[in-house]
């Protein structure tokens, strides 16, 4: 399962962007469902970070995060209608439970913990395209250059991580072989075990922090003022991506601002869309939100606009 | 140095105005404030966040730090890995703490940060990962106090200090959800989401007391030589 949840490279058409684009992409697929309440709204951003999440072949990937956001999410639907009774239409009446006593299940407060459930959904699917789409690297390139240390420092321990991987499962079969088995025991004795492990993986990767520290001293760390190199060209598809971008989010500020895009939940279930305006909003927020998708689409489908954009 | 005391005085004031500023935004806009707390609390516990990084920012740090830190953070972040199907078994925060209780408070932040940050390029980044990264880095940030004023901490004391950061840490990001998600949030529905976790945290808890039983203090004594090492053939 995890092993869909790291970056690789698919070349897709957002991994081929430059990583403020798909930064301010999948900031607004996450900032809208954190500041909207609107269900339409909702399912709509959702379902498009799906699609993005499917045409990005981060299927996998989404599944992954779905196992683990899943439970949340069902957390939040059943919660609200247990805790509120706010709303006039009364479904039905819980005989008493033992804490939150007798209680009676309103159609709204059920429709509230769905929504939020779905919030939460598409908060993790924003996560989700930014863990498979987005080299982690890149990231702290762009970080370093106003904070080179702690982005030196970010990429270094990510560039560890898989080589520790790799001794811990050597050193885990070196001890498998001396007779040590991992699977028995209670869980004292199995701590105990994998304690040497980690005692052991310490003790080597300290040795190496002190050659990794002399290959840094021999390539002249600290001994002045850094230079930094980046190939990050910036195509006409990352000024497209980031305009829709911050259009889908200023749009969506201005449309919740001006009562656009809100939503009565209580005490009783409003009218979805309100009148052209409100009509309006939402396709253009919808259609900035999809419009880098689309060009995704074009991307893959037409070397012409490929090679144009 | 003359620049230092003056540099330090611009810091102080700086702190206090923006003490004064906050408690003047809660004088007067406290309606507004109480409005949009959610959102209010996230970003104070971002800046929090964004401070300690900067402050590691502008520290004179050697090539030998970095490399400890970073391969700190790394074992914090792959002694997570193996125990994730585990819900609530965290050795992270037990390594943020040993590395803090040897190496400083800020060596233990960026441990317990980056620690976090980086596991989770493998395990899934989340809207969690911001909150793990400061709380598990204040776990390494107030063991790295608790190594300054008591160095000569003893066992079962460290074992308390690990049991009580493995509860902590579970309540301190179950606010997260609690408050972004959960409405309408009293009482009771407070007390049903951190009933929720409750057995979650107890395994955390009972992990780090049982780790730092088990391998605390050869941990520390291994960290110690290497800081002597480190700080003798640095000079």
């Amino acid at each position: 399962m995890l092993k869909h949840l790291y970056y690789r490279d698919r070349g897709t058409f957002l991994q081929s962007l430059h990583p403020a684009a798909i930064l301010s992409y999948l900031a607004a697929l996450l900032l809208l469902p954190l500041f909207l309440t609107h269900p339409l709204y909702l399912v709509s951003i959702l379902l498009a970070g799906l699609l993005a999440a499917f045409t990005a072949e981060a299927a996998a990937g989404w599944c992954a995060y779905l196992t683990v956001g899943l439970w949340p999410a069902l957390l939040l639907l059943l919660m609200n209608p247990l805790l509120s009774s706010n709303g006039h239409t009364v479904l039905f009446l819980l005989p008493p439970l033992p804490f939150i006593g007798g209680r009676t299940i309103t159609l709204e407060a059920l429709c509230y913990g769905a929504v939020m459930g779905m919030r939460f959904l598409a908060i993790i699917t924003a996560f989700a395209l930014y863990n498979t789409q987005v080299h982690p690297d890149r990231v702290t390139g762009l970080l370093s250059r106003f904070a080179w240390k702690s982005a030196l420092l970010v990429s270094l321990a990510t560039r560890m991580i898989p080589t520790l991987t790799r001794e811990l499962s050597a050193a885990r079969e070196v001890q498998q072989l001396r007779g040590v088995d991992f699977g028995t025991g209670n869980l004292r004795q199995r701590l105990q075990k994998y304690g040497w492990l980690l005692e052991l993986l310490l003790v080597s990767s300290l040795e190496g922090s002190l050659q990794t520290a002399e290959a840094m001293q021999a390539r002249a760390f600290g001994s002045g003022p850094r230079s930094s190199y980046l190939r990050n060209p910036v195509r006409l598809r990352d000024y497209l991506c980031s305009c829709s971008a911050l259009a889908a989010l200023f749009l969506s500020i201005y449309a919740r601002v001006r009562g656009y895009a809100d939503f009565t939940f209580y005490p009783q279930l409003g009218r979805l869309v309100d009148g052209v305006s409100g009509w309006f909003f939402y396709s253009a927020v919808m259609l900035s939100i999809l419009l880098p998708l689309i060009i995704g689409w074009g991307w893959q489908r037409w070397p012409y606009l490929r090679s144009k954009i | 140095m003359a620049d230092g005391a003056a540099d330090r005085w611009i810091k102080m004031g700086a702190a206090v105005l923006c003490t004064a500023g906050l408690l003047a935004a809660a004088h007067w806009q406290l309606p507004f404030l109480l409005q949009h707390w959610a959102v209010f609390t996230a970003s104070l516990l971002l800046a929090a966040l964004v401070l300690f990084f900067i402050r590691f920012e502008r520290s004179a740090i050697s090539a030998r730090e970095v490399g400890v830190i970073a391969i700190l953070a790394a074992l914090a972040a792959v002694s997570r890995i193996p125990f994730a199907a585990l819900p609530g078994f965290q050795p992270t925060t037990f390594i943020a703490i040993v590395s803090g209780y040897v190496f400083g408070g800020q060596a233990g932040f960026m441990v317990g940060a980056v620690g976090a940050l980086g596991s989770n390029f493998f395990l899934g980044q989340g809207p969690w990962t911001p909150f793990q990264m400061l709380f598990w880095g204040l776990a390494g940030a107030s063991a790295g106090a608790l190594g300054r004023y008591f160095p000569g901490m003893s066992r079962a004391a460290m074992a308390v200090f690990n049991t009580l950061w493995g509860f902590l840490f579970g309540w301190l990001m179950n606010l997260f959800f609690v408050v972004f998600f959960i409405k309408p949030l009293n009482w009771s529905s407070f007390l049903l989401a951190y009933g929720a976790s409750f057995p979650f945290d107890c395994f955390h808890a009972f992990g780090n007391l049982l780790l730092y039983l088990l391998l605390g203090c050869r941990i520390i004594k291994v960290l110690r030589r290497f800081r002597l090492k480190m700080n003798y053939t640095g000079g």
